[in-house]
């Protein structure tokens, strides 16, 4: 850590004191939602600055460009393949699978929804899926409700199973150095299985009153898959990249390559593949509209916060807050884990779970000591990455694509309330919570 | 020269009562683009026209926000697209009228009214300003009319 020189007093107050008031009220601004996330971030990490908790050299230290990168590189693979229409291809032929039987749809496009959530980010896959949805249940006359309430649970389900799926696994392997193929082993089997125990609620309270006219069925089945794919050049160059990524995840952990790195160099490889056939002012807009496709509130909001956690990390709150969480647990390993699997669901159901995560992060991390060294921390990893994903579920705002897709259900005109959605919703989750903690303890005590 | 100069003050208006089906037959029958759409008091509501109807006839997720930008492996029938018209026909025009088409206030300026004719690409209403009263209505023919008949009395 830096050597800070912090100032004895900041506005009168100790730069604990300061750090943690300033860090309080961050939360609760972000949770009111009463200003842009990113510009809240920004400013808090500003005021880190200003104030003198954290010099400008510490606050870019503070930030973790792993998962800054790893983002960015993603998010501009993923808009480029997009235009491919490759998802939508993919959406369509699950439907056609299963001959447009309305239930079949519904799992299949939440199997399709978690799969793509675990290989993409969460935000993207619902943004893909959710209006093929809405045109598929128009096509068949019945209620969007059932299957975008399994999307969002597909979704927060998939983007559990792997490193990449899900912001908090993003930065809970940077931090660690638990790598692409650690987060595979232990996350996704649990996934898989709490994907498929999610079915049996849905299909018990929508699934099996799912009918449709056969008429509209074969219209469905009507739609060509094949005319969904726009470019066949783009397809192959996009699969090509999106495979070597893959590839990359799984096997550049052991050659030292960062999972940043691999993102990275996959978008510019997809960026050279797909301008270079094009004149100089082509590619630039080419180029232009990719970085468009980046979502760059996403990735302000995650520098300022970094900042933000690191400033309060400088003056020992964190550390003092592990040693309580320690001594409420009795410094039970076994007990910490599986605590922090259920607050941090919790308190993913209530607030977003990037900023939960960014200060649980170093909060863990000072526990190493009393627990017996780094290694003895992987389980309380899972525990945090099994609780902040799953516990996106129990609410409308527990995660971003919850939000996104209430949006879509909204403006279909057959909106997702809060209430009754979390009347299910939350239930559901605590059930895959208490599945992940049985898990948890049998797998790793 | 201000809008007031060059609007038709006797616009031919729809209520947001009328239902679809009603208003659509009307615009077709008399080849218009849009319409302005007032209340009892001629308060200016919101404009229907040929993009409310195309839209009542291509599914709801195509012209939703971040809706499909794709649609090529749709492929459907003029019935089809019928089927669909008909399921909101009887509706009344208020639920598909558009809001976001600017008004301008009878003293707006000429050239700014052809710039915001040719940035809007439909007829702009002009509303009295501090209410919502339809003055009357700007469109490509009403300025085109103007311009040339300047030119024809020049030239005489």
């Amino acid at each position: 850590m830096h050597n800070l020189n912090q100032p004895d007093m900041i506005l009168g107050l100790s730069p604990v004191w300061f750090a943690g008031t300033l860090f309080v009220v961050t939360y609760v601004l972000i949770v009111t939602e009463r200003l842009n996330r990113a510009i809240i971030s920004m400013m808090a990490a500003a005021l880190m600055i200003v104030s003198g908790v954290l010099t400008q050299e510490a606050a870019v230290q503070g930030v973790d460009f792993n998962t800054i990168g790893l983002l960015t590189g993603m998010m501009i693979i993923v808009g480029i393949t997009r235009d491919s229409g490759v998802f939508q291809y993919l959406a369509i032929r699950s439907a056609k699978v299963v001959k447009a039987d309305p239930w079949g749809i519904l799992v299949m496009l939440m199997l399709v929804t978690a799969l793509l959530s675990a290989l993409l980010d969460n935000v993207t896959t619902v943004l893909l899926i959710a209006p093929i949805t809405l045109l598929i249940t128009d096509t068949l006359k019945i209620s969007a409700y059932p299957y975008l309430f399994a999307e969002i649970f597909a979704s927060n389900i998939g983007g559990t199973a792997t490193l990449i799926g899900d912001p908090p696994n993003i930065m809970i392997g940077s931090a660690t150095g638990l790598g692409y193929n650690d987060f595979l082993f232990n996350l996704a089997p649990i996934s898989i299985l709490i994907l498929l125990v999610s079915m049996v609620p849905i299909y018990l309270i929508w699934g099996r009153h799912l009918t449709a006219d056969p008429k509209l069925i074969n219209k469905v089945m009507q739609y060509r898959e094949v005319d969904a794919i726009k470019d066949w050049v783009l397809l192959k160059k996009s699969m090509f990249v999106l495979t070597l990524v893959m590839v990359g995840f799984i096997v550049g952990h052991d050659y030292g390559l960062q999972p940043a790195t691999v993102a990275m160099f996959g978008a510019a490889l997809l960026l050279t593949l797909n301008c270079l056939p094009h004149d100089q002012e082509k590619q630039s807009k080419m180029v232009a509209r990719s970085l468009c496709d980046v979502e760059w509130i996403t990735i302000f909001f995650f520098i300022g916060l970094f900042i933000l956690v690191y400033g309060v990390e400088t003056t020992g709150i964190l550390e003092a807050l592990a040693h309580k969480v320690l001594g409420l647990t009795g410094g039970d390993k076994t007990i910490t884990a599986i605590s922090i699997l259920f607050v941090s669901a919790v308190a993913s159901t209530v607030v977003d779970n990037i900023p939960f995560v960014a200060t649980m992060i170093p909060l863990i991390k000072n526990m190493a000591p009393s627990l017996g060294g780094a290694q003895e921390l992987v389980p309380i990893w899972w525990s945090l990455a099994l609780g902040s994903c799953l516990g996106g579920n129990g609410s409308l705002i527990g995660a971003s694509a919850n939000l996104i897709v209430a949006g879509f259900a909204e403006r279909s005109g057959q909106p997702i309330r809060f209430l009754p959605f979390m009347m299910i919703a939350f239930p559901m989750m605590l059930l895959s919570v208490l599945i992940s903690s049985l898990y948890v303890y049998f797998r790793y005590f | 020269m201000k809008a007031s100069e060059v609007m038709d003050p006797n616009p031919t208006t729809l209520k947001p009562t009328d239902s679809i089906e009603c208003a659509a037959k009307y615009i077709m029958e008399r080849r218009y683009r849009s319409l302005p759409v007032v209340d009892d008091n001629f308060c200016y509501l919101g404009m229907f026209g040929v993009n409310c109807l195309l839209k009542q006839v291509i599914p709801k997720a195509v012209f939703m926000d971040k809706g499909l930008k794709n649609v090529s492996f749709i492929h459907e029938s003029l019935e089809d697209l019928y089927q669909r018209f008909s399921d909101v026909k009887d509706q009344p025009i208020s639920v598909c009228m558009t809001t976001e088409i600017n008004s301008i206030s009878p003293d707006t300026a000429l050239t700014d009214t052809l710039l915001q004719l040719y940035e809007t690409r439909a007829s702009i209403p002009v509303v009295e300003p501090g209410t919502c009263k339809l003055l009357g209505m700007i469109s490509y023919w009403d300025i085109g009319d103007k311009i040339m008949q300047t030119g024809v009395a020049e030239n005489a």
